[in-house]
Order: structure tokens, then C-alpha cells, then sequence
């Protein structure tokens, strides 16, 4: 890689956050009821939460 | 990395997903709506029903089973399974000689022994999950469909190793307006893989496991089952069984705190030829979906074996959910629609 290449974190640092969110939200809902319906739900959201934040505040 | 291994993994990453994109397109937009289903049935399909008697003591499952079979002489239980939302047993019959795949299925109110409205899917939901299981050609077609989640798997993991190289010198999230055309897509394409990564890997490794419940089950029928109950022979007829209330409490006893799902009666698919194979699963949200059978001896009521799910079922009964999305309320399920849309 040149110099101007990003580091492993500058590339991969956002989506491993956003994996490791998705993936809780997803198995945590399904290991408990209740308020971690909602707790799974908003994580897995953050995954369209990112996606919106970034269309719409990206640079032009 | 290398420019021919670049090369190399963008053609597999090009060619997993190309032969896939049709197939994987049909099952998200089947997939959409059966992520509503019981919302959808409940609207489409509301039947008003009471019960025959609100207050009476219900019939035991000997009483329902005799009035079931009463209605169709000459056939034999296969199964019978317990209505959740109401007090309905249904009692699945069959004809010893007839063609195979054939049953009865028969709704008892158990409060008076008549006849219960059945609660069959509309066909419009019908046809659909059909159609996204397994195309409407049974097993090739969802070992068919299966081969295609495989793809789905291949082209993910592909994308994953042709990130770095094309995202190396992009900060997260950078999609180039102003570039041609294919350059936009292109960093359209690289977001949405990067944030719905987990999300896409769930749901299609689970689809490649539920494609393969059939040789599953039946694996597990051969091997697993057939070593718990190696010791019987000679297969119980129907007059010769012991109470079908008593092995179920028999069964309640040596499972406690387990909610009964289903029995399967010696013969059918689910069992052996010598007894009765009460099925149970947890009360927890992970438990539910876990099934756990207790086989009892249809001549003397007696505890043959609980037979515990080896890793393969137990895997099969967590994709089911996990694929679905259908396990934590109507937030998730939200969610997953909006996933899901192409």
C-alpha cells in the first residue's frame, strides 16, 4: 500500500461497529423477551441509521 | 493484495452474484410480505368462533381422539397438535392403505367434540411461501434455491475481501456524485454491503440451513431416533396402545416446565412403530423454538427415552427464526422489511 492508503481501522473500523451491533441486536432478541425486543431492534436500526446519515451528510 | 488476486476474487465475487441476483430477487419480494404473516392472516382472515362451552370441562385427548377417528372409520392417528389460541385439538388421520401424503386433518372443540373452523393460511400467503421455499418443485427445489443462498454466501464473503482494495483510499461512506455513473453505483454498492453485511449473512446462511430440513430431519429420524428406540420390534396396533392422556402426562412429568407442542402416534413419520412420541418445547424466547420429544412406549405407557435434539436439529430450529425475523415483535419486523426491500 502507497502512503496515501488508509489503515485497516480507517477502512473496516465502521462496518466491524456496525456488524458487531447488528449481530447483537439480532441474537440478543431472539435469547430474551421483552425490552430486548426493542434493544435488538434499535441495533439492528443503526445499520439504516448509518446508511441515512451518511447519504445525507456526505460530502458533495 | 496482488492485482490478479484482486482480479481473481472480483470475478468471484462477479460471477456468485450474478447467477444468484434472479433467484435472490424473487425471494426478497416473496420474502417481504411472509415477514407479516400473521399480521396480513389476521386481517384477511378474522373468524368469529366461540367455543362450544365456555365453562365446561373438556374432553380428554382419548375422548377426542375416538370422537376424530369415529368420523373416519378404518383410518389411524397420525398426529395430533394443540390449537394455542383456542381450545382446539387437531387430530391428523390416515388411511393405513391409502396413497401416501394423504391425511384427514380435523379441528376438534374440546370443550363439546364438534367440529372446529380450521385456521388455514390465505392462499395468497399459501402460494407465496410456496413459491419462496421451494419454487413449487418440493425437495430439488429447495436444495435448488439452497445452492443460490450458497452464492449469496460466496458473493459476501468475496465483497468482504474486495473492500479494502477499493475502499483504500475512500473514507467510509464516500460515493463520488460526480464521477460517471458506474463509479456512483459503484460506492452505492460498497455502502449498503458494508452496514447490512451481518444482517444479509444471517438471513442467507439461515436460508441455506432451512433448505436442507428435510434431509435433516430425516437424517436424524435414521440415526439419532433409530439407536433410542434399537431395542423394540414388533410394531403396537391401535387396539393394543395405552392411553394416549396417560402418556402424555407421563411425558409432561419427565419434562416439566415444557410446553406440549405435538404427538406423533406409532407409524407416522414422526415416530416409531412402537410409540408415541410426545413433542414439547421451552417457554424462554430461545427454548421455543427448540423441540424436544419423549418417546413412550405405546403398549405400556412406560418412558422409553427423551430424546434430546443433536446440534444439527437444534441449528435447523434456530435458522427458522433467525430467517424469518419473526421473533421480536413488530419493531424487528419492521425492520426487516426495510431490509429486504430490493
Amino acid at each position: 500500500m502507497s502512503r496515501k492508503d488508509l489503515g485497516f481501522l480507517s477502512i473496516f473500523g465502521v462496518p466491524i461497529i456496525l456488524f458487531v451491533l447488528s449481530l447483537t441486536g439480532l441474537i440478543g432478541a431472539l435469547l430474551q423477551d421483552g425490552l430486548w425486543d426493542w434493544v435488538g431492534a434499535v441495533l439492528l436500526g443503526t445499520t439504516l441509521l448509518a446508511l441515512a446519515t451518511t447519504l445525507i451528510f456526505r460530502k458533495r | 493484495m496482488r492485482t490478479r488476486t484482486i482480479r481473481a476474487w472480483s470475478g468471484v465475487h462477479k460471477w456468485s452474484s450474478l447467477i444468484s441476483t434472479v433467484f435472490l430477487l424473487m425471494l426478497c419480494i416473496t420474502g417481504l410480505p411472509l415477514v407479516f404473516t400473521h399480521e396480513i392472516e389476521e386481517v384477511l382472515l378474522h373468524q368469529q368462533w366461540e367455543p362450544g362451552r365456555q365453562d365446561g370441562e373438556r374432553l380428554s385427548l382419548d375422548q377426542v381422539l375416538e370422537v376424530a377417528l369415529s368420523r373416519h372409520p378404518g383410518e389411524v392417528a397420525a398426529f395430533m397438535s394443540f390449537d394455542e389460541d383456542r381450545p382446539v385439538v387437531n387430530v391428523t388421520s390416515v388411511a393405513p392403505d391409502g396413497p401416501a401424503g394423504v391425511y384427514n386433518f380435523q379441528p376438534i372443540d374440546q370443550t363439546s367434540g364438534e367440529a372446529a373452523p380450521p385456521v388455514s393460511g390465505h392462499p395468497v400467503m399459501e402460494f407465496l411461501l410456496q413459491l419462496h421455499t421451494d419454487l413449487f418443485l418440493g425437495l430439488p427445489g429447495m436444495l435448488f434455491l439452497g445452492a443460490m443462498g450458497v452464492m449469496l454466501v460466496v458473493a459476501l464473503v468475496s465483497g468482504v475481501v474486495l473492500y479494502a482494495p477499493f475502499m483504500r483510499r475512500l473514507p467510509f461512506g464516500t460515493v463520488r456524485a460526480s464521477k460517471a455513473a458506474r463509479t456512483r453505483w459503484l460506492d452505492y454498492h460498497n455502502l449498503l454491503g458494508a452496514v447490512t453485511l451481518a444482517w444479509v449473512l444471517v438471513v442467507g446462511v439461515t436460508g441455506v440451513v432451512n433448505t436442507l430440513a428435510t434431509p435433516i430431519i430425516a437424517f436424524w429420524k435414521d440415526t439419532a431416533l433409530k439407536e433410542l428406540t434399537a431395542a423394540y420390534d414388533a410394531p403396537v396396533e391401535a387396539g393394543e396402545r395405552a392411553s394416549l392422556d396417560a402418556a402424555v402426562r407421563r411425558a409432561q412429568a419427565a419434562l416439566p416446565g415444557m410446553r406440549l407442542q405435538f404427538v406423533a402416534f406409532p407409524g407416522s413419520d414422526y415416530s416409531t412403530d412402537h410409540h408415541y412420541a410426545v413433542f414439547f418445547h421451552g417457554d424462554t424466547p430461545l427454548t421455543t423454538h427448540m423441540t424436544t420429544p419423549a418417546l413412550i412406549d405405546a403398549r405400556t405407557g412406560d418412558l422409553a427415552a427423551v430424546a434430546s435434539m443433536p446440534w444439527y436439529v437444534k441449528t435447523l430450529s434456530l435458522s427458522q427464526p433467525l430467517h424469518f425475523g419473526d421473533y421480536g415483535g413488530l419493531g424487528l419486523k419492521i425492520l426487516w422489511a426495510l431490509l429486504t426491500s430490493p
